[in-house]
This record gives structure tokens, sequence and C-alpha cells, in this order.
């Protein structure tokens, strides 16, 4: 009897502790043979071998060209026939910043007031939230939290999606400042303001932009400490390329103005959104404007424009010769990223153009490819095991996942509900 | 401007023979003055000022209705009467003679459609105060605000001579007023537009009784929605029947009443465009009422059906400002639906004539009335008969409400209400110049002036000897020229009463500067003072030297008969230009997805023809099938939404009360919705619209096979079951409304279950008392209440019930109070938390629509499992995977797919779950869902495995039809790209030319439903 109830204990117990428990760094020395090695740039290896040590690539190599010496590691795991890809990273998403959108109090991605430049979203990522590990089990191992609302909504970081706490998560802090670009369309729905007040406010809402950022233009160039502004503090290092600025619009000619204004104060522009992107690939090349795309699964913006449009998009970008990321706003939504991105295989691209996508792309635009966004020696030991393609939802599945050289927990609080109710009605789990 | 009318006062003396004449004509017994006081029940300040001269009109071109025109006519008018109108006669003895010759006379305009005389509406109350639940008007009135049939527009009837005055000026004499304002909006009067005393002007006091979709001022929340507005006419129908049957022994209700009572009068219906138009005639033809119906100026879009439908309309001569798209990036926001719109819209009589449909013009819309007959002009240079633009802006509007024998001609007894202008009225350069309301003038423009065009040699100051030319089309239409040495400068010349102005600008050293000069005739020609260009005071004076010989350039610039692009279904993007039909086609080496005991039959072939599938095998041959090579590719069943708020106009929430199962989502079908194509080209062939969830128990589902360009009955499923929408947790509970919406019950889950066993138990009651009513003498016959009804139909299984769900608890609840009250549920949608009874579902046999993976959203949706869709299927649930998102549901196979991933559902199944299983939930399993042999031919072919995210849709085909397909759609974009650039050259061009309205582009957001939005209002 005794045992009996042991047994139940036991087996209830992961049930219990429904939250994954950040995972401690591995020292030992790992070689993982065979798999088809999806490097991230372009490149794949189909029977790869790859080393890791102290956290990091080792060896990334072609084991049909290349002896591989086992001796110098403490594990060699024969994963033939499975797929490697880089860690998927998350562009413009509120992970950890919002738990459940209906309830208020879990909500920590919107600022009251205009221009929150110094606000900084890295504090407020919530290590603990359910959300995270559903996210990734999918694949995603890194994500921008992004705060959001005004004109600036404030600075974004770069986290590891397994940490005991925001200091223990973040990969790059503060790197960005996020602008939504005044809406320069006058709208005519159910919700919008009479037209001459879209035009004034659009009018109004440009000049402030414009003012603000010429007073820490100043400011930033000022010899000695100014009288301290939060505001025009944070925003110093736009002035001296340590910070990008994600600029959010979608709209031609929102486009065209957000370049040119970034083009006048000298700063790194990132263009987020873009719909109309593909209107202005000559412009975007010539001004070394990246793009992140807020995924495929969306509705064209206009009745006449091609169906598919949305799908088509990430391959109009290159064909337009401009760097581009895919990513998957929100927060439970960011695990279908690598859905948002597969779709956009199936109208042009190729699948290690899709990886390159969510991968190196997004590194590069996050200022983090020197450490992660490919399966490169010397990098962060970051990568997906999947027993198939991880773009297409039929053969995602992803078997284990490292993150900085620690082995995840893929676990998730959905995950257990389904073995607690697959147990209910007596189903074995697939 | 002061005015003389220069009348001859002939006294003749008839001969003999004019006498005979006139007898035998049987004229002149009727000129004989018959003394009769004309008497009035109100008095006068001062001395009355009746008249009763008789007037004669002659050598006009009359039109003494809007098809006969009389050369050399004479009009013939006595106390606000024709009494005569016709050839040439003899004129009566001291009557007041006018010579027109020249001129026109037509009957003058009746606007059936207009607020004048109407009081200010009532300013619209704090809408944020939370919701009003009944009425707040006092008295024995309807239950609902928006209903004020008793309202009767003659009561509040008095002249507004600005507005008055305006509409003279444009041409109009009667006018049909009315009050905008709610749905069943009371009486209108017809009236006419002349000065005081108002006793004088209202013709007929109730010509009609008015409707709309519209509440106006009612702060009531009932109805929030388009479909509450149906339901709640429909209901009021069935009231006032019930009141007249007998009710009004149980209840005084005024507003049933006048319902009634308004009832033999022109039923009158405003709509706001050609799919309102069919719904208002859908709504009066179940109760025989057919509606003259205001229309919105889009009606050429649905000729056909219209046309079908029977109404007679009254339509705006409102089209659409060009709009500045000379800058391409404003140009893209501008659909092409906008730009054909523009194009066609003048053209919107013309096309209703061809198609055989009634109707009369309003000026209402304009923002000014002069504006109505450039836009009347405008129209017949769009192809509508000048006689028939004349017919409906004076015999149709007089006919609908029963005044054609009194008014809108100008034959002897008829109203003597007429128009006279300076030539064809279609013609550009005509211009009414008075307008005589029941025999009283109204002068606009002053005719009756001395002709004083000429040469004159005029000497003024400095200027002396110079040649003066005052030339002009017509004599009270002026201008100048003056020359000095060899210069030729334009004079703005002006004569009126007796008193000639000149204003010039000299350009020579010495002269330069403006000179204006007035002065009055003298028997050479004219003399007076004046300025000089150095503002001198100078006498100035001319002399006639000689006619004016000017010739007036006639204008010769050719009016380009306009031309449009052709009409599609729907008018837009996309559209078809023929309706497509059913063809015959065999797919050849195709893996075929049966969802049948075959399974997945690679290399097989596919025949379908007449709209069926007609052979499912291997090596098939048919003759004159177009043939498919499908090596490579995949052929499924179309895909069912069995959850969507697409191809619904407006609102697809009545939110204002707990149960409101008598509103009907089929009632707002949207047939031009773009979503419609962009799902064919996602596979999806047919769709469950679903009224939304706001409330426990909601409306009546729509269920839909996405034949885009067809008209919104044409997209309804025939033979398809009855299905309604209820609704449990937050959104029933307002959770998410603010601290407003606290009052409405339920608002909390223990509320729902009562509300449930609440309608439920009125519905058995009900029920009981139609069956047990035996008619007799003073017995009071049982009222139809559709809301009872719908509920009725569900305990008889009649209706199925689709149910938004997602917390176990409340699903258990809702499963028990069905079982209680011995009829099932049939599906539960959303249903997130199915998983956790699962076992309950099945026993109770109610199927599953989810959502592969959402949630996160809010509270309840917490415990949401991507796995849930397995779970529940091998729980021996049927489970369909469904959008309640017009994106999503354009890849479906996508989220179909997700149940692979996540609980390893096998593939063929996992297709079955947006295919197979939701046609069993609606029951139509016999018809769609799979590829059998007889089931209607819908289906779609894939490049790839349907499941993949990779694969795309290469052709999808409803009852055999091709809807969609990839070459048609790019032959498409090639059309669509041609014809905006074609229409915004236009438009550009229109701009460039100058006079017309022109507006800055917006960009269109239409509202893509959810069933989770929080929808108040």
């Amino acid at each position: 009897m005794k045992k009996y109830i042991i047994a139940i204990l036991t087996l209830s117990l992961p049930l219990i502790a429904s939250a994954q428990k950040p995972s401690h760094q591995n020292n030992k020395r790992i070689l993982y043979m065979g798999a088809t090695a999806h490097i991230g740039n372009g490149e794949t290896i189909a029977n790869s071998a790859i080393g890791i040590e102290n956290g990091k690539f080792k060896l990334i190599a072609n084991a049909t060209l290349i002896r591989i010496d086992r001796s110098a590691y403490d594990t060699v795991i024969d994963i033939s026939g499975k797929h490697v890809y880089p860690g998927l990273i998350a562009l413009n998403t509120s992970i950890g910043l919002n738990e459940i959108e209906a309830v208020r109090a879990t909500n920590d991605y919107n600022e009251t007031g205009n221009l929150n430049p110094s606000v900084r979203s890295v504090i407020a990522y919530n290590t603990d939230s359910k959300v995270t590990p559903t996210v990734r089990s999918n694949g995603i191992l890194y994500a921008q939290v992004v705060p959001q609302g005004g004109l600036i909504s404030g600075q974004s970081s770069v986290v590891s999606l397994d940490g005991w706490n925001y200091e223990d998560a973040v990969y790059k802090a503060d790197g960005a400042i996020h602008l939504n670009w005044p809406s320069m369309r006058i709208y005519k729905a159910w919700w919008a303001e009479p037209e001459e007040k879209q035009v004034q406010h659009t009018g109004e809402s440009i000049q402030r932009i414009h003012h603000l950022f010429a007073d820490a233009k100043a400011y930033a160039s000022q010899s000695g400490q100014p009288e301290k502004n939060l505001h025009l503090e944070s925003m110093r290092g736009l002035f001296n390329g340590t910070k990008k600025l994600f600029v959010h619009c979608d709209y031609i000619k929102e486009i065209i103005a957000a370049v040119a204004f970034c083009k006048e104060n000298g700063i790194k522009m990132v263009l987020v959104g873009g719909t109309d992107a593909w209107m202005a690939t000559e412009l975007l090349k010539a001004n070394d404007v990246p793009v992140v795309l807020m995924g495929t699964h969306n509705l064209p913006s206009r009745d006449d424009e091609d169906v598919d449009m949305p799908y088509k998009l990430p391959f109009l970008l290159k064909q337009g010769g401009i760097k581009f990321a895919i990513a998957a706003g929100g927060f439970w939504q960011v695990r279908n990223l690598p859905f948002q991105a597969g779709t956009g295989a199936g109208y042009g691209l190729t699948k290690e153009e899709i990886l390159t996508a969510t991968t190196l792309t997004a590194a590069e635009i996050l200022d983090i490819d020197k450490t992660t966004g490919t399966l490169q020696e010397g990098k962060d030991a970051s990568m997906l095991i999947s027993s198939g393609d991880i773009f297409d939802m039929k053969s995602n599945s992803i078997e284990k996942a490292i993150l900085n050289g620690r082995e995840i927990d893929l676990d998730n609080v959905q995950n257990q509900l389904y073995n607690k109710f697959m147990d209910k009605y007596g189903f074995d789990r697939p | 401007m002061g005015f003389t009318l220069k009348f001859n006062i002939i006294a003749v003396q008839p001969t003999i023979s004019m006498k005979i004449n006139a007898i035998i004509l049987g004229i002149f017994v009727s000129l004989i003055p018959i003394v009769s006081v004309s008497q009035t029940t109100f008095p006068v300040n001062g001395i009355p000022d009746k008249r009763s001269s008789v007037y004669v009109f002659t050598n006009a071109t009359l039109h003494s209705d809007y098809q006969t025109v009389v050369e050399n006519a004479m009009l013939i008018i006595k106390n606000g009467k024709v009494e005569y109108a016709g050839a040439a006669i003899e004129i009566p003895k001291n009557a007041i003679v006018r010579n027109l010759a020249g001129q026109h006379i037509y009957p003058s305009f009746i606007d059936p459609y207009t607020e004048y005389g109407m009081p200010e509406s009532g300013p619209k109350g704090d809408k944020n105060k939370g919701p009003q639940i009944t009425s707040k008007t006092r008295g024995a009135y309807s239950w609902n605000e928006a209903l004020k049939p008793e309202f009767e527009a003659h009561t509040v009837f008095d002249i507004n001579s600005e507005k008055a005055n305006e509409f003279r000026k444009a041409g109009f004499g009667t006018v049909l007023s009315l009050r905008r304002d709610g749905i069943a909006r009371g009486t209108a009067t017809m009236v006419m537009l002349g000065e005081g005393p108002v006793h004088e002007q209202v013709i007929t006091e109730r010509a009609a009784a008015c409707y709309s979709f519209d509440k106006g001022s009612s702060q009531q929340e009932y109805p929030t929605s388009e479909m509450g507005a149906i339901a709640l006419l429909r209901q009021s129908f069935l009231d006032a029947d019930w009141y007249q049957a007998g009710g009004n022994k149980a209840e005084t209700n005024f507003s049933l009443e006048a319902w009634n009572k308004n009832k033999s009068l022109p039923q009158l219906f405003e709509t706001n465009d050609k799919l309102q138009a069919l719904r208002a005639s859908k709504t009066g033809s179940e109760f025989k009422v057919n509606y003259i119906i205001k229309g919105s100026g889009d009606e050429y879009q649905r000729a056909a059906d219209l046309k079908a439908a029977g109404n007679k309309f009254i339509l705006p001569l409102k089209f659409p400002a060009s709009l500045n798209v000379s800058d391409p990036y404003d140009a893209i926001n501008v659909s092409l639906e906008e730009l054909k719109h523009w194009e066609m819209a003048p053209a919107n009589p013309s096309l209703l004539y061809k198609e055989g449909i009634e109707f009369a013009f309003t000026s209402y819309g304009l923002k000014e009335v002069s504006e109505f007959l450039p836009q009347l002009r405008k129209a017949v240079l769009y192809g509508l008969p000048k006689d028939i633009a004349l017919k409906a802006c004076t015999y149709t509007p007089a006919s609908y409400f029963g005044v054609a024998t009194t008014t809108a001609a100008l034959k002897k007894g008829y109203a003597a209400n007429f128009i006279i202008t300076n030539g064809d009225i279609f013609k550009s350069s005509v211009i009414i110049t008075e307008n005589w309301v029941a025999g009283k003038p109204y002068i606009i423009k002053n005719t009756q002036v001395a002709d004083i065009r000429g040469i004159y040699k005029i000497n003024a100051g400095k200027l002396a000897g110079n040649i003066l030319t005052i030339t002009g089309g017509q004599p009270y239409d002026l201008k100048g020229t003056l020359k000095e040495d060899t210069n030729s400068t334009k004079v703005s010349v002006s004569y009126s009463e007796n008193i000639l102005q000149l204003r010039f600008e000299l350009r020579t050293a010495a002269n330069k500067g403006v000179w204006s000069l007035s002065g009055y005739a003298t028997a050479k020609g004219f003399k007076g003072t004046g300025l000089n260009n150095e503002s001198a005071s100078i006498a100035w004076d001319a002399t006639r030297t000689g006619a004016d010989t000017t010739t007036i350039p006639v204008d010769t610039a050719k009016i380009e008969t306009p031309e449009w692009g052709q009409l599609t279904y729907p008018n837009k993007a996309y559209g078809f230009k023929q309706f497509p039909v059913a063809e015959t086609v065999l797919f050849k080496n195709v893996t075929i997805w049966t969802n049948e005991t075959e399974g997945i039959i690679t290399h097989g072939d596919v025949l379908i023809s007449e709209g069926k599938i007609q052979q499912v095998g291997k090596n098939l041959a048919a003759r004159n099938a177009k043939i498919v090579d499908g090596t490579g590719k995949h052929l499924t069943a179309g895909i069912i939404d069995e959850h969507s708020h697409i191809a619904v106009s407006n609102n697809v929430n009545e939110c204002s009360h707990a149960v409101t199962s008598e509103v009907r989502i089929g009632d707002l079908l949207d047939c031009d919705d773009i979503n419609i194509y962009r799902q064919l080209s996602g596979g999806v062939t047919m769709a469950q619209l679903l009224h939304g969830s706001c409330n426990p128990i909601g409306g009546q589902s729509a269920i839909i096979k996405l034949r885009w360009g067809q008209s919104p009955e044409n997209l309804k499923m025939k033979g398809a079951p009855g299905f309604i929408k209820f609704a449990l947790g937050e959104n029933v509970k307002q959770s998410n409304w603010g601290d407003d919406f606290r009052i409405r019950y339920p608002q909390t889950r223990m509320g729902v279950e009562q509300v449930y066993i609440d309608a439920f138990t009125r519905a058995k009651e009900y029920e009981a008392s139609l069956k047990s009513y035996q008619p007799k003498a003073g017995t009071i016959p049982p009222r139809i209440d559709l809301r009872l009804e719908t509920l009725v139909e569900i305990m008889n299984k009649k209706r199925n019930i689709t149910c938004h769900s997602y917390q176990q608890g409340e699903i258990t609840m809702l499963m028990r109070v069905a079982d209680s009250l011995g009829f099932k549920i049939n599906t539960f949608t959303h249903i997130l938390e199915g998983y956790k009874v699962a076992d309950k579902m099945k026993a109770h046999g109610v199927g599953a629509s989810s959502f592969s993976d959402w949630w996160g959203y809010k509270y309840e949706v917490i415990e949401a499992i991507p796995y849930n869709g397995a779970i529940l299927h091998q729980s021996g649930v049927t489970v369909a995977y469904n959008s309640d998102d017009a994106e999503m549901a354009r890849r479906l196979n996508q989220e179909a797919a997700k149940a692979v991933k996540y609980g390893n559902v096998s593939e063929e199944e996992a297709l079955k779950f947006v295919t197979l299983n939701p046609a069993k939930l609606l029951h139509i399993d016999d018809k769609v869902g799979s590829i059998k042999v007889g089931k209607d031919a819908d289906v779609v072919l894939w490049n790839d495995h349907p499941l993949s995210v990779y694969a795309k849709v290469l052709a999808t085909y409803i009852d055999g039809i091709c809807y969609y397909s990839v070459e048609r759609d790019a032959q498409l974009q090639k059309e669509i790209a041609a014809e905006r650039a074609r229409i915004i050259k236009k438009m550009t061009d229109e701009v460039a030319k100058g006079g017309g309205e022109v507006k800055q582009p917006s960009f269109r957001i239409n509202k893509l439903h959810h069933c989770m939005d929080d929808e108040a209002h």
C-alpha cells in the first residue's frame, strides 16, 4: 500500500511542479555525430560532426570529409538521421511582458505616455512565465523583448529563453530603442478620428519626434555632464552607434519618411513591419536598412493586392537585395515562428533562406551575430535537434535543445496537462 | 435685387369667330370668373391680399408632362390651378399675359425624400453611462425607443423660408418631408414649397410611413446590430397583427395602434447600400409589404437582383467626389472598388432604367440642393433618356405618394406648380428663371429687362470717343469690351432697375487702373458719373451708334459620351465579368484524399461535372472533359470553416440582451467581402457564419458556400440545417467590458445557467400556450414571439446549437441543462478545455470545433492546450479545427497539420478536421466533406501534400465551378493593374480640369470580426 502511494506521488510530482527548472551549465565536452546540420548561413552539412566545449561550438565539420577525433570528447552522441539547426531568434516579441492579454495585471508591455525612450523592458521580463516554455519547445531559444505603445515605446533587450532571473536570462541589454512612426495615411474606419484631426495629429507627432531627436543629439554631443535628462540620456547610444533605432511602420510613405529621418540624424535604423517594403527596396538597399517582417500569416493590406502578398513578401525583399528577418509578434504566438517563416518557403524562398531569416539575419540585426545565429565554431553552443523539418508543422519535433551549451528542459505546462489527461483516460502517449 | 414684371394688360373684344371657337373648345365657360370667397380659419393682420388674377403664358415650349411637349403653347393659370395647357387659344379677358417665346415651361420637380420643415432631431444622449435596458419614452408607447410609428410629420411641419428658397431655386415645387429618426419613423407629409401660410402648403398629411435599419436617437441598447433591427421590424409586424386581432384587449399600445393605422400608406424604407436594399426588400416581402426604397446610388452593382426583388426606388444624385490620386503613394490606398464606383455611379440611373427598375430622384445627400440639376444632367449624359429623367423628378415621385393626378403635370385642374427656363433644361447653359408654386411666382432670375446690347461711343474724362460694345447671349446676361487704341479690354456690365454699371481695368500708361461708371438711359444712350483710374469723380456718357453684331460663338466643344469599365461581380478587384459555370473536369494521376474508406489514392482520377463528383478511380476517361494533369499534385475535399465571421455586414453581435435567438446572421450577408476570394485561394469552400459570443443565447447562423460574385441569398447552402450560436464564459459575463457594464444579467457563471433555464422554461410555456389555444370570440390570441419560436425549434430538434465555450465546468453545465430539457448540444466551439471532459462530451454526443493552438488571450484559456484536438479525437468525439479569423481561415490546412504535431493524429484524420468533420458537425456530410461519387464537386487542387506548410492551392471548385485558380488569379492581377491605371489617369485628368469636388484619398479599413470581440457597440 505504502509503495503504491509512493508510486503515485512520484508519478504526479512533475505534474505539480509545472514550472520548468533552468538547466545548469554542462562542462562536459560533447560530440554530436551524423546529423544534417543546417548552419544558418545557407550552408548544410549532410553528415556533420558538432563538438561542444565550455558552452561553445568547438567543432562544426563534415564528418564525411574530415576525420573526427572522438577522444577529445567526454561523450559522443550519434544523431544520424536528425536535423540540427541553430536556435531560432524571435524578434519583436512581448514574451515575458505579457501573460494573459485580457488580464491587466499581467500586462507589462505598454508604459503610459508617448515618449518613453528611457524605459527598459528587460527588468520587466518574467523568467517564470508559463508561456515561455511552450515557445522554446518549438525551437525558439532567444527573444527580443520589446515594449509597445506611444511614439517611443522604450528600449528592448535580447534574452535567452531559459534563466533563473532576468539578469541571468539577458543576452544583450538595451540594444535598441523602438519608435512607432506616426501614421501617414488617412484612415476611414469605424475607429478613426475625423480626417482633418488625423492629419493634424500626425503632423504634431512627427514634430515631437524631430524635436526630441534634435535635443537628444545636442545632449549627446555636449562635452561634460549636462543637466541630467533620463529621456535624452537613454538616447545617447543612438548617436554613437551603440544602439539601433527600430522604427515600426508599414505604409510606404512612413517608410520613406523614417529612412530619411534616420539618415538625417545619423542613426542606424531597422524597419519593423514593412508591409509596403517591397515598394521601397531600392531606398532600403541604398540606406542599408534591414527589415523585420512581422510574419507571413497576415492578410494583404489592400483589397486589390495579390492575395498571396504576405506570403511572397520575404521573397520580394530577397529579390530586391534587402536584408530581412522573419518574426512572429506577440508572446504565446511566437511558438509559430517556424511556420510563419515556413510559409515563405512555399512562395519562392529556399528552406535555408528561411532559416537564415530566423537565425543569422536576426542575430545581425540584434548585433549578437558574433556569438550566436549560426552553427559556427567559437559561437555559443545553441542548437536544436529535430527528427524532421522544423519549419513544417507536420514534421516539427524538437527532441533536444541546447542553449549556450546547456541542454534545456523542453517540457511545458501544456505538455503536463496533456500527460495528466491522457493518464485520466488511460490513453497511451504516442 | 428689385424686380418688375412687365405684363401687358390686354382687353380684347373677341370677334364672333373667336367666340365660337372658344365655345366649341369649352374653354370660355370655365374662364368666366366664379365669384366665390375662399375661406380660411386664420385671421390676417392688416388687409387680406388674396388675388385671383388670370395669368397667360404664350409662345412657350410647354412640357405638359414628362413626355408631352407642345411648341408655341399656351398655359393659363388661375387661383393656383392650371386652367388650360396646350396649343394657343383665345386669350381670356383681363388676363395678365407673358410672352415666353424661346422659353420652356416644365412641371416643377417633386423631391420625395427631404427633411424640409422638420424640427432638428434632439441631441443624442451621453452614451458613457452604461447600458440603457428599457425605454425612457413617456406613455403607453413601444417598449423600444427606436420604434416611433406614432410620429406624424405633418403635426410638426412648418415653413422654412430659407430652405424653401433653396429648393425652389433648384426647380422643386413639392417635397415629401419626414423625420429620419428611428427604425419605425412614423409618417411623412407631402407639402408645397410656397411661402405662408403653412395651412396652404400641406397637400397630404399622412403621405407615407417611413422605416430604416438605424435606431437613430434611441439610447436603448436593443438593437445593437442591423440584424437586431431586422428582427425588431419582423417582431413589430407580428405584434401589430396580434394587437389588431385582440391584443389590444390585453394592453394599450399607441405605437402598435399607429403601426396598424400606417399600414394603408405607401411604405418607405431608407437604405445605405445595395445590400441593405435587398435586405429591406426581403424583410418587407415576408409581410407582403413592397417598400419604396430610398437607395444609395450603388444599386447598379446588383441591378438584376433588385429588379427581381420588385421594389420601387428613390435614388440620390450624389455621385462620388474625385480623389486626388496624383501621388502614386496616395493612389495605392484607393481600391479598385472605389475607383470603379467613382467612374460608374453617374450611370446608376441609366443602368437601372435599362434593367427596368422604376425610380424617382431626390436631392437628399447633396451638399447643396442647387447641385441637383447639374447632377441630373450628368445622369442624362451617362445615358439616361431625358423623358425618364423628367419622369423621375415629376410623375414618378408624385405617383409614389398618390398625388400624380393633382400635380407633376400641367393639365387642367392640376396645381399650378411649374418652372420656366430659358431653354432645354438639360443644356448646361440653361437656367431656371422662375418657379411658380400654387400659382405664385418666385423669380430666380429677372429676364424681363430692356435689351441694351449694342455699340456705343463713350466719353469719360480722359477717355474720349472709345468704342464700347455691349453684348451677351441674353438681354439679362451681358458683357462688354472697350477699345482703347488697339487694345481691347474686358468690361463687366450689369443692367438692373434701369441702372447701368460698367467696370474695367485699363493697362495703357495714362489710363492704367480700375474705372467704374454708373448711369441711366437717355434717348441717345447712357449718361452718368463714375470714378476714373485715379479715383477722381468724372461725368460720362455713351452714345449708341449701332446694333451689336457680335456673333456669340456656339459652344462646339463636343461633349464626349462617357465610357466606363466593365461591371464585375462583385464590382471590385477579382470580381467576375461573367458568372462562371460548372465545368466537366477530369483530374488525372493525382493523389486523392478521399476521406472515405478508400483512404488516400495515389495516381488516381476524379471526374466532376454538373456540379457533382461523378467518378473516382483510376484510368478514367470522359468525353468533353477538361483534363487537369494531377501529377505530383493532391486533390482534397473543400475546406469547411465551422466557425467564421467573414462576409457579414457591419456587426456579428447583437449584444443587447442575454437572449437574442430572433436575430439571424443570414440577414446580413455581405457577398462583396474580399475575404471570400482570399479564402478561396486557401481552399475554403464553405463556412458557418456565426453570431458573436456576447450573450448566452446569440443569433442564428448562416451556412454558406463561398460562391464569389453571387448575391447574398445565393451564398447560402440550400437545404442546410438551422444552427444557432450559444456562448459561455467571459464574453457573456461581459468580464472584459469595463466598469460601465455591470448591469446586464448575467454577470457570473451562476447567472448564465439561470438564463438558459429561464429561457427554455418560457419557451416551453409558450409552445404549450400556442398548442392549447382555441380561437373563439372574446379570447386574445397568443402573440407570436420570434425569440421563443427559435427556442422551441431547438427543443424540437429543428435547430442545432454551436456553443462558444472554454472552461470545463460551464461545458458540463450546458450539457446538463440540455439533458434536463430533452435536447442535445450539437457542437462546442473553441472548447479549449474540452479535453478535460472528453468522456462527458462523448457520452452527450456533442462535437468539438476547436482552435489548434490558441491560448494566452484571456484568463479562461489559461489551461488551453494544443493537444486538445488529439485527446478529443482519441476519445471518439468528432473534432474540427476552425478559424474564427479571416486570416487563419485561408491556411486551415496548416492548422490541421498541427494535430499531427501535437498529439500525433494521423495525416488522413488530421485533414478531416477541416473537411469531413466540420461537414459532420453541420450535418451536411451527405453532400460535402469528402471525395465521393454523388457529392457536391467542392474540391481543391494542391501543388503539394495538403498538410505541408509549403503547399499552395492551385484551384478551388464549388459545385463544379472554378471560383479560384492560380492562372485566373495571375490574369486578374494584370487586369486589375491596367484597370486601376486607366481610371487613375481619368481621375487625375478630371481633377486637373477642375470644377468638381476633390477629396484626399483615405485608407479604408473594414472590420474583421472575431467572436471574442468584446463588441458593445
